[in-house]
C-alpha cells in the first residue's frame, strides 16, 4: 500500500491528504502557487501509483475556497487519474463542496461535474 | 479609470524599481498592510534592508498622522494618500492627509519650529514635550512631528494644497538612504509636487491603489490583502468579492508569467478603482514584439464571443492536456472575461525595437 501523501496548507496553496489505509481523500484551502506544475507533480505522480491498485471504494472531498486557472488545469489532471480507477473494477467518486454564498466556487463545481466521467456531487457546505 | 491611465502613470513611475499609491480610507487593517506591503519592498533593496525598522516607523508616524488628524469629511470619499516609491537609490515616504483650514496655522508654526531647530535641539524638545506639555486632544503635540524630523535626519518637506472653502490636503515626504550624510547632498529630483499630482489623478479617476514593480508572490499577497479589505467594505454579496479577487489574481499572475523580464524581476504596473457601482481594474507591463501578434490574436477571439462559447472555450482549453497549466494557453483570461461587464480592453504602446507596453482594462 502506497504511504500517506500530505501536504501543509499555506495561503497559495491547499491541505491535501491522501490516505489509503484510513481511505480518507481531501483537498481544502487555497490553490494559486506561483509554480503550479511544479506543486502538483508530486500530488498527481501518487494518483497515478494510486489509480493501479485502489482501495475498493475512492471518495475524494473538495472543499477549496478559491483556485485560479492554472491550478483548475492541474485539478483536471487529478480527477481524469481518478477516473482510471473504474478500469480496475473499483469504485471512486468526487464530492465537491462550495459555501452557500459562493458561486465561484460552484460554478467551478459544476463544470468539472459536466466534464466528468465519473460520479461527481456538487454540494453545499452545512454550516 | 480606462485603458489610456495605466500608460499616464507608467510612463511617470517607470525608472522607479517599485512605487505604490494609495488613495482612500486608513483603517488599522489597511495600515498594516501598506506596512507589510512596504516593507517587503525595503527588504529587497539591498542598501536599505538594515533601514527596515526606521522605515516602519516613520511610515507608522505618517499614517497615524492621516488617522489622527485627518478629519472624516463625508463627502469627499478619499481622504487620505500614501506613497512609497525607491527611485535612484532613494526611498521616498510620502503622505496626505485632510485638514481643517482653521488648523493649518498652527501646524504650520510647529512645522517651521522642528525645522528650525538643529539635531540637539530636536533631542531636548522632544524630552520637554515628553514631559510637560499637555497632550491636544488627538494625542498629537507636535510629537509626531519631532520624531519624524529626529529619524529620518531631514527637515520637513510639506506643502498645503486647497481642497474646498473649509479644507486642505497636508502633505508631507521623507526620503531615505542607507547613508543620511550623502542624503543630506541629494537634492530631490522628485519634488513634492509630483505626489500631489499623482494624487489628484487617483481622486479624479477614482483609482484607490496603484503598485509598480515586482509582481511575484509574495508583494502580490499584501496587495490582494489591502484590497480584500476595501471590498469587505464595499460589498455585503461575497460572490461578487470572490469574482473581484478571482480577477485580480490571474491578471496579477499574468504579468509574473509573461512580462518582459529585467534581470530576474518580473515587473509591471495595476491599477484598481472604482466606476459607479464596479470595480474598474488595469495592468501593464512589457512584452517582446514579437509575442504582441499572439495576444492580439487571442484577444480579439475572446471578445468576440458571446458567453457559451466562452464556457466552451474555457473547457476546451481546461481538457487539452498538452496546453501547459503554467500560463501560456490563454485560459485565465477567458475564464476573466466570462465575468466581467466590458470586453478584454486592450492596447500596445511601442517602446523600442524589441519591447512593448502592453495594456489591459477591465470592468467587473
Amino acid at each position: 500500500m502506497l504511504q500517506t501523501f500530505e501536504t501543509a496548507e499555506t495561503r497559495d496553496k491547499p491541505y491535501i491528504i491522501f490516505d489509503p489505509k484510513n481511505n480518507r481523500f481531501e483537498i481544502k484551502g487555497n490553490s494559486l502557487p506561483e509554480d503550479t506544475t511544479l506543486f502538483y507533480k508530486p500530488v498527481i505522480e501518487w494518483i497515478v501509483e494510486y489509480s493501479k491498485n485502489p482501495n475498493e471504494f475512492t471518495h475524494l472531498i473538495c472543499s477549496l475556497d478559491y483556485f485560479n486557472s492554472s491550478s483548475a488545469k492541474m485539478l483536471y489532471e487529478l480527477f481524469i487519474e481518478l477516473e482510471k480507477i473504474k478500469d480496475t473494477g473499483n469504485e471512486v467518486k468526487v464530492s465537491w463542496y462550495y459555501d452557500p454564498d459562493d458561486n465561484l466556487i460552484e460554478e467551478k463545481g459544476l463544470e468539472f461535474q459536466s466534464i466528468m466521467e465519473i460520479p461527481f456531487n456538487v454540494l453545499e457546505k452545512k454550516s | 479609470m480606462d485603458i489610456n491611465t495605466t500608460f499616464w502613470f507608467f510612463e511617470r513611475i517607470q525608472e522607479d524599481n517599485l512605487c505604490m499609491l494609495y488613495s482612500g480610507n486608513f483603517s488599522d487593517e489597511i495600515t498594516n498592510k501598506l506596512i507589510e506591503l512596504s516593507e517587503y519592498n525595503i527588504n529587497n533593496i539591498d542598501a536599505l534592508s538594515k533601514m527596515k525598522k526606521k522605515a516602519s516607523f516613520l511610515m507608522a508616524e505618517c499614517f497615524q498622522n492621516i488617522v489622527r488628524h485627518g478629519e472624516k469629511y463625508k463627502e469627499v470619499p478619499s481622504d487620505g494618500f500614501f506613497l512609497t516609491k525607491n527611485w535612484g537609490g532613494v526611498y521616498y515616504i510620502t503622505s496626505g492627509n485632510l485638514i481643517e483650514k482653521q488648523k493649518i496655522k498652527n501646524l504650520k508654526n510647529q512645522l517651521e519650529k522642528v525645522n528650525s531647530l538643529s539635531k540637539e535641539e530636536l533631542k531636548i524638545l522632544y524630552r520637554e514635550v515628553l514631559e510637560n506639555s499637555e497632550i491636544s486632544e488627538k494625542g498629537g503635540a507636535g510629537l509626531g512631528l519631532i520624531e519624524m524630523a529626529r529619524k529620518s535626519g531631514q527637515k520637513l518637506d510639506y506643502l498645503f494644497e486647497n481642497k474646498n472653502d473649509n479644507f486642505s490636503y497636508f502633505y508631507n515626504q521623507i526620503l531615505l538612504k542607507s547613508d543620511i550624510d550623502e542624503l543630506n547632498k541629494i537634492v530631490s529630483d522628485f519634488p513634492l509636487t509630483d505626489s500631489i499630482s499623482y494624487h489628484k489623478k487617483m481622486v479624479e479617476e477614482n483609482i484607490m491603489l496603484i503598485h509598480k514593480g515586482d509582481f511575484s508572490q509574495d508583494s502580490i499577497f499584501p496587495v490582494l490583502k489591502i484590497i480584500e479589505e476595501n471590498l469587505h467594505k464595499e460589498f455585503k454579496d461575497s460572490s461578487q468579492k470572490k469574482k473581484i479577487f478571482h480577477i485580480l489574481v490571474e491578471l496579477l499572475q499574468n504579468i509574473s508569467r509573461h512580462c518582459y523580464k529585467i534581470g530576474d524581476k518580473k515587473e509591471g504596473i495595476f491599477l484598481i478603482g472604482n466606476s459607479d457601482t464596479n470595480f474598474v481594474i488595469n495592468t501593464g507591463n512589457l512584452i517582446e514584439n514579437k509575442n504582441i501578434k499572439k495576444f492580439k490574436v487571442l484577444l480579439d477571439e475572446i471578445n468576440s464571443l458571446n458567453q457559451k462559447e466562452k464556457r466552451n472555450l474555457y473547457l476546451s482549453k481546461l481538457r487539452d492536456r498538452n496546453l501547459p497549466a503554467n500560463g501560456g494557453a490563454g485560459i485565465g483570461l477567458i475564464d476573466i472575461a466570462r465575468r466581467i461587464i466590458s470586453p478584454l480592453n486592450y492596447h500596445f504602446h511601442p517602446i523600442d525595437n524589441q519591447k512593448s507596453f502592453f495594456t489591459i482594462n477591465v470592468i467587473a
